[in-house]
């Protein structure tokens, strides 16, 4: 092992194709991204640079306003909803015996489904005239809930039943996540607390969490990564409707980008991305504090 | 340690900022490529095949293969045509793509190189975006061959598609926006064809009192409220070229009592307006749950294809309180990358023959723009009552959001005409909102 560490070229050439792909498809996009936020760029012309005039005109974009609402809505429900729900599904599974991997696997199926279809699909279910409100109207409701068009209060229906939909989806994944982290500690442990006099759920809170805790913040970071960049649900239930109410940032980003051709003022938003995710990334690595133990 | 997590929250974001570049750069790929009958190719800009066929592309904005639609079912008859008669010599495939998402697919075809030969456009500020960075080619030299252009019905119908005398796009056909309503409804309820705003209010109370809805409209796609905003600028008398140059404002009233208009008519639209799509609030009209709909008369074709029976009880009038029409024509462009500029000219040309021509009026119920004679007799119902109107009005004008300096202004009207339908604005506020965007990004 020690050879072939000393071998200059051998690590050379291992590291050459990571290396390529990481600056083709990783470096050089955003480098050419953030140049971009300082141009007026429509995708078919020469960028000319402008500056901070893409930045300047986002802080007057009323529908980046709202955009970014709701992206730091499904922010904070999805990291709340999902941590919560996906340790219980963790927990409730790792504590039974019969039928654990057919609620696994009925659990995690949305993650690996097409979000677009399950976009169209609660789009026709959640629709004012198909699946839960013809069964209201059955139940004699007379008028049901408009659950994608309704736009009264500051956080509007439609974006509580898309968080929903998407906590639907993908708390699968976490409870994956944190399943597989609790399998991993040893079961003297469990024992010993057992022995020791502990409830189930004093077991879970003083030794399952703690040392669940290093999953969280990972589960959390990916939760936040994606709940930011959010997008394939939203555009496929309401396309970011009625007039701009659920837009997020990646719908508002598209819209810019492809309806406008205004490529600097979209690369300028997806700059801000960037940063919050970067932002929301070291908040989450620095508030949820791990320790490690030996499991 | 704090390297590591540096190191962590580093590679975290960069791979979020990959996925969004990523998104974008497959975004063309990503669109809906359907063709009609044939497989859809990503070849554009004319993929030449082994068989010395030319092979191009024609981009539109309905399925050809899922649609009810006639007008978009005689396109499909076109292609096939074209196709079966230059057998060997040329080959067209259709990309077909929603309406709602049309020009997003378009755009991401035109950034990533791949321009399809032939395209869909309307009019005004849509066109301009692709005339001005170059991406549409001339098309005097093929109008000018062969008597082409002397077969339209004369050179105004190439008014909007003509920048610095030349023209960028062939107009397939002309449509009028007028208010469809339901005979049968409007004798049940006692109401008549409203002659101004105020008969209109009255037609519309007689509607509801009788237990119809009176109006299916679309706010969830804002073009067609903004339509019905339209029309009331132009009972206001609104002048687009004043507030464009600055002379006038559109805080002078007109833009306020717009508004308040546009509030007291939703009173009577159907209760999912805020978020039902076009073809939602076309359907609550075919299928008789609503007694009016404000539409342009493409959407004869559309109901017609869907509910035949409907044709009958299909009545048409101006929309009350202007004089004008607002009139648009569906144009195709031709790429100015395309490497088969001959074979696509003759698709544009094979929209505009007699056969295509006549399909359009005697089954499409649409305008047709040359001199084509076709059998009134055959021709949809509706479309004699359009053209009464038409004969009768004085005048056309642009849709209001394609008659704006950009299209994204014209997509601003939009929404702040949404806005104050939902109340997210006063009609005060948006006439502020329009001034105020008008002078940061349309007067110089």
């Amino acid at each position: 092992m020690d050879k072939m560490l000393r071998n200059k070229k051998a690590i050379i050439l291992f590291m050459l194709p990571a290396f390529l792909l990481f600056t083709l498809v990783l470096f050089i996009p955003i480098v050419q991204s953030v140049y971009y936020s300082f141009c007026d760029y429509k995708g078919i012309t020469e960028p000319v640079y402008v500056g901070l005039k893409n930045y300047k005109t986002l802080l007057s974009d009323k529908t980046f306003g709202i955009a970014l609402k709701n992206s730091m809505f499904f922010l904070i429900f999805s990291c709340v909803s999902q941590l919560i729900v996906g340790l219980i599904f963790a927990a409730l599974l790792t504590n039974i015996k019969k039928g654990r991997n057919a609620f696994k696997n009925i659990i995690y199926l949305p993650c690996v489904l097409s979000s677009a279809a399950l976009g169209l699909m609660w789009m026709f279910i959640f629709s004012p005239k198909l699946g839960i409100n013809q069964l209201l109207e059955k139940c004699g409701v007379e008028e049901a809930p408009l659950w994608l068009m309704d736009t009264k209060g500051y956080i509007i229906l439609p974006m509580w039943v898309i968080a929903f939909v998407s906590l639907w989806q993908y708390v699968g994944q976490s409870m994956m996540l944190y399943m597989a982290q609790i399998s991993g500690i040893s079961k003297s442990l469990m024992e010993a607390s057992y022995i020791d006099g502990c409830t189930k759920a004093q077991t879970f809170r003083y030794i399952t969490l703690p040392l669940i805790k290093p999953m969280v913040a990972t589960a959390m970071s990916l939760n936040a990564i994606g709940s930011l960049k959010f997008f394939d649900l939203i555009f496929n239930m309401t396309e970011g409707g009625p007039n701009h109410k659920t837009e997020v940032l990646a719908t508002h980003l598209y819209q810019q980008g492809f309806k406008y051709f205004k490529y600097g003022y979209a690369s300028a938003i997806g700059v801000v991305l960037l940063i919050l995710c970067l932002l929301v990334t070291l908040f989450i690595n620095k508030v949820v504090k791990t320790e490690q133990y030996e499991m | 340690m704090k390297k590591r997590r540096l190191l962590a929250t580093l590679m975290t974001a960069a791979m979020f900022a990959t996925t969004l570049t990523g998104c974008g750069g497959s975004s063309g790929g990503s669109s809906n490529n359907s063709g009609s009958g044939s497989s859809a190719t990503t070849n554009n800009n004319g993929g030449g095949s082994s068989d010395g066929v030319q092979e191009i592309t024609w981009m539109f904005w309905d399925d050809l293969n899922a649609t009810e639609d006639k007008i978009s079912l005689g396109y499909k008859d076109t292609i096939e045509r074209f196709n079966k008669d230059f057998e060997g010599k040329y080959h067209v495939t259709p990309i077909t793509t929603n309406l709602e998402e049309y020009y997003n697919n378009l755009n991401a075809h035109v950034s990533a190189g791949e321009t399809p030969d032939v395209f869909i456009v309307s009019p005004g500020p849509q066109l301009t975006d692709y005339v001005e960075p170059g991406v549409a080619a001339p098309l005097d030299e093929y109008l000018n061959k062969d008597g082409w252009k002397d077969t339209f019905k004369s050179d105004a119908v190439f008014t909007q598609q003509t920048y610095d005398g030349k023209i960028y796009a062939v107009p397939l056909n002309t449509a009028a926006a007028c208010c469809f309503y339901n005979t049968e409804m409007f004798e049940k309820a006692g109401a008549s064809v409203p002659k101004n705003w105020d008969e209109m209010i009255t037609a519309c109370d007689k509607l509801k009192a009788a237990g119809y809805t009176p109006v299916t409209i679309s706010a969830g796609t804002a073009w067609c409220l903004s339509m019905v905003a339209g029309y009331l600028c132009e009972a206001e008398g609104v002048s687009l070229p004043k507030l464009a140059d600055g002379s006038a404002s559109w805080e002078d009233g007109k833009l306020e009592s717009v508004g308040n208009k546009l509030l007291q008519f939703s009173e009577y639209f159907q209760r999912t307006a805020a978020g039902d799509t076009n073809d939602v609030a076309t359907a609550n009209f075919y299928n008789e749950e609503a007694a009016i709909l404000i539409q342009g008369s493409w959407v004869i074709g559309q109901m017609n294809g869907a509910n035949p029976e409907f044709e009958s009880k299909c009545g048409v009038f101006q929309f009350p309180g202007v004089e004008r029409l607002i009139a648009k024509s569906d144009s195709l462009c031709m790429s100015s990358t395309t490497k088969y500029p001959e074979a696509s000219a003759a698709l544009i040309k094979y929209f505009t023959d007699d056969t295509a021509q006549k399909y359009t009026a005697e089954v499409g119920g649409k305008i047709p723009v040359t001199n084509v004679k076709y059998d009134e007799s055959v021709a949809p119902k509706q479309l004699s009552y359009v053209m009464d109107i038409f004969g009768k009005a004085k005048g056309t004008f642009g849709f209001y959001n394609e008659s704006m300096p950009t299209t994204e202004t014209g997509a601003h009207f939009d929404d702040t005409m949404v806005a104050v339908f939902l109340k997210d604005m006063t009609p005060a506020e948006a006439a502020k909102d329009m001034e105020d965007y008008y002078k940061a990004n349309c007067r110089k």
